[in-house]
C-alpha cells in the first residue's frame, strides 16, 4: 500500500432492542457525529462515504444508501455502498481503509448500521427459492449442525458454550455501549436457557439489535484529534461458496487464509502471542472455540481449551482476551457488528476501551464473517505505525 | 441429440416491517394529523415543506419548525384526464407543485378542478382535509383552486 492510514475518529450508538424515537438516517447519524466529533472534524473534511448494511430486504428499504446522502453529508462527494452479508461492517472498512491506502482520498467517513426492531431478518435471512433447499431456519438453525460437528471432532466438553455466553455477556457489562447488561449472569442460568438449536440455547444467541457505528480513517498527513490514532496494519478478506458437498464449513479456508494474509502484512507470526486481544465475531457461543482455531490462536481441536483455561477472558486475567467490548453475543446490529470488531480493536490500541480497556494493548485484532460462514473480513490495528 | 428441458419456476417473496418517521418528518405527519402543515427551516434560511431532516445543501440536522399556510400558489400542474384505480381522486384532476404561503419551495400533490380548462399556473389554491385524518400525507386529500382568486 502507498500511504499509511490510521482510525482517527470512532462512534457509537448505545445498542438497544428498540430505537423508534429515530428514523434510521437519525440512528446514523448519532454515530457519524461522535465519530466526526472523536476525529474533530466536520463533514466539509470529508472526502468520500463508504456506508454498509447487511441485505436490504432485512429493513425492506431497497438501496438505503439513495436516501442518506445528505444525513451522511456525502453531497458533491463519492458514496459507495458495500455489502458482504454478517461480514458487512468489516468489509466495509476495509473498502474505506482502502481508500485512504490507495492514495485516492485522505479522509473517509465510513458507517454502517442495523434496525433490527423495524426489520425481518429472522425470515429474509434465507428465502425460499425454487429447486432449493429452504433453511428456514435462521442463523442459529444453520449453523448448529456445524457447531455438533465441531464438538464431535474436538471431543469439546458440553459447558464450553456456556462460558463463552457468559463470559462475553459479563465483558459486556463493562460496555455501556452494550445492548445486554448482565453483570451477575451464571453459568446455570444459560444451562437453563431454552434450547434454540442443539446445542445453542436462547443465552448462548446473540440479542437482536439497533445501532449504528462509525469510523474516520484519515492518511498520515491527515491525522486529527486529541486522541492517538489506530494505524492500520493489515487488511484482508477472502470469500467462498455457501454450499457444495464436501466442503469443510468447521473450518473453512477461506478464514484460515485470511488469517494467514492479515498477519503477514501485520508481522505476525504467533497471534496468540504476539497481539494484546481481540474482537472476533462470536454470535453464538460455540464460535470463539472454532474461531480461537481456525484463526491460528490455537492447534485445530485445542480451540477450547483456551476458553476453559480463561485466556480469553478479562476477569480471568486471560493472556488474550477476546470481545472485552461484550462481542456480537452483547450487541447484535447485523450489518453494524463487523465494523463494531474493527472500531473496539482501534480503541483498545488508542487506550480508550473505558472499562473493557485491556491495560497497554498495542496490537489488536478485528474480524468478521458473514452469509454461510463464507465471507471473511480481518484487520490488524496497532498503537504503532509499524 | 434431443434437448434437456430446462426447469424454471415462477415464485412471490414477502415480509412484513415497521418503519418509524423520527422527529423531523414525524412532527410534519402529526402536524397533517391535527390540520396543520410544518416546514423547517434550512441552513440558508429557506422553509422547506415537506421538511428535511437533514440539509440537503450542507447535511447539517435541521429542527427550527415553521409553521406554514394552508393556501398556496399553483406553480406548475399536470392533467391526468384518465385517473387509474391506484389515484386518490378518481374524476380527472391535475398532479400540482404547489408553494404553501410561507414555504420556499413546492410541494406536489393532487389538485382537484372542474377541467383543465379552469387551472392557471400562478393560481391560488387551498388544502382540503380528509374526514378523518391519521398522519400521512394523504390526510390532505387535495388541493382545491380558491374561487374568485385571480391569478
Amino acid at each position: 500500500m502507498a500511504e499509511r492510514a490510521a482510525v482517527v475518529g470512532i462512534g457509537q450508538t448505545r445498542y438497544k432492542t428498540r430505537r423508534n424515537d429515530v428514523s434510521i438516517a437519525g440512528l446514523l447519524r448519532e454515530a457519524v457525529d461522535r465519530a466526526l466529533e472523536d476525529a474533530d472534524v466536520s463533514f466539509a473534511d470529508i472526502d468520500a462515504v463508504i456506508i454498509g448494511k447487511a441485505p436490504d430486504m432485512f429493513e425492506g428499504v431497497i438501496m438505503p444508501e439513495s436516501y442518506l446522502a445528505d444525513a451522511l453529508g456525502a453531497m458533491g462527494k463519492p458514496m459507495l455502498r458495500v455489502h458482504t452479508a454478517g461480514s458487512v461492517g468489516g468489509s466495509t472498512a476495509i473498502v474505506a481503509a482502502s481508500h485512504v491506502q490507495s492514495g485516492t482520498f485522505k479522509r473517509v467517513l465510513t458507517v454502517t448500521f442495523e434496525k433490527q426492531s423495524e426489520s425481518n431478518a429472522m425470515w429474509a435471512l434465507s428465502t425460499p427459492q425454487p429447486f432449493s433447499v429452504h433453511l428456514n431456519a435462521g442463523a442459529g438453525g444453520y449453523f448448529a449442525p456445524i457447531i455438533r460437528e465441531y464438538i464431535r471432532r474436538s471431543g469439546a466438553p458440553d459447558d464450553v458454550g456456556i462460558k463463552v455466553a457468559v463470559k462475553d455477556r459479563r465483558h459486556g457489562a463493562r460496555n455501556p455501549l452494550a445492548h445486554l447488561q448482565l453483570p451477575d449472569i451464571t453459568e446455570q442460568e444459560v444451562r437453563d436457557s431454552m434450547m434454540l438449536w442443539d446445542p445453542l440455547r436462547f443465552l448462548e444467541a446473540c440479542p437482536s439489535s439497533d445501532g449504528a457505528c462509525a469510523m474516520v480513517i484519515a492518511a498520515e498527513d491527515s491525522i486529527t484529534g486529541s486522541k492517538p490514532p489506530a494505524w492500520i496494519r493489515g487488511v484482508a478478506m477472502r470469500s467462498e461458496p455457501t454450499m457444495y458437498a464436501g466442503r469443510e464449513e468447521v473450518n473453512p479456508q477461506a478464514g484460515r487464509d485470511c488469517a494467514a494474509d492479515v498477519y503477514a502484512q501485520a508481522g505476525i507470526t504467533n497471534p496468540r502471542r504476539d497481539l494484546d486481544c481481540a474482537e472476533i465475531y462470536v454470535p453464538f457461543s460455540w464460535y470463539e472455540p472454532m474461531w480461537l482455531e481456525n484463526l491460528g490462536f490455537a492447534a485445530e481441536g485445542e480451540g477450547w481449551k483456551l476458553t476453559l483455561e480463561g485466556a480469553t477472558s478479562l476477569d480471568a486475567g486471560g493472556d488474550i482476551p477476546w470481545n472485552c467490548s461484550g462481542g456480537v453475543l452483547s450487541s447484535n446490529p447485523i450489518g453494524a457488528s463487523g465494523m463494531i470488531r474493527f472500531a473496539e480493536a482501534a480503541r483498545q490500541v488508542r487506550g480508550d476501551a473505558g472499562a473493557h480497556q485491556v491495560d497497554g494493548a498495542r496490537l489488536a485484532m478485528g474480524h468478521a464473517y458473514g452469509g454461510g460462514a463464507q465471507f471473511f473480513a480481518m484487520w490488524i490495528v496497532g498503537a504503532d505505525k509499524g | 441429440m434431443v434437448a434437456a428441458e430446462l426447469l424454471s419456476q415462477h415464485f412471490e417473496l414477502g415480509f412484513t416491517y415497521t418503519r418509524s418517521t423520527g422527529p423531523v418528518v414525524g412532527k410534519f405527519l402529526t402536524g397533517l394529523r391535527e390540520g396543520r402543515v410544518y416546514g423547517v427551516r434550512g441552513s440558508d434560511g429557506r422553509v422547506l415543506v415537506p421538511p428535511a431532516e437533514y440539509d440537503p445543501l450542507t447535511g447539517a440536522a435541521l429542527g427550527e419548525f415553521v409553521e406554514v399556510g394552508q393556501q398556496g400558489r399553483l406553480l406548475s400542474w399536470c392533467w391526468v384526464s384518465e385517473p387509474r384505480e391506484a389515484h386518490h381522486l378518481q374524476q380527472p384532476f391535475a398532479w400540482a407543485m404547489v408553494q404553501l404561503d410561507g414555504a420556499d419551495v413546492a410541494m406536489i400533490h393532487y389538485l382537484e378542478a372542474p377541467s383543465a380548462e379552469a387551472i392557471r399556473s400562478g393560481a391560488r389554491v387551498g388544502i382540503s382535509w380528509a374526514a378523518e385524518r391519521e398522519g400521512f400525507i394523504t390526510d390532505i386529500r387535495c388541493f382545491t383552486l380558491l374561487e374568485g382568486a385571480a391569478p
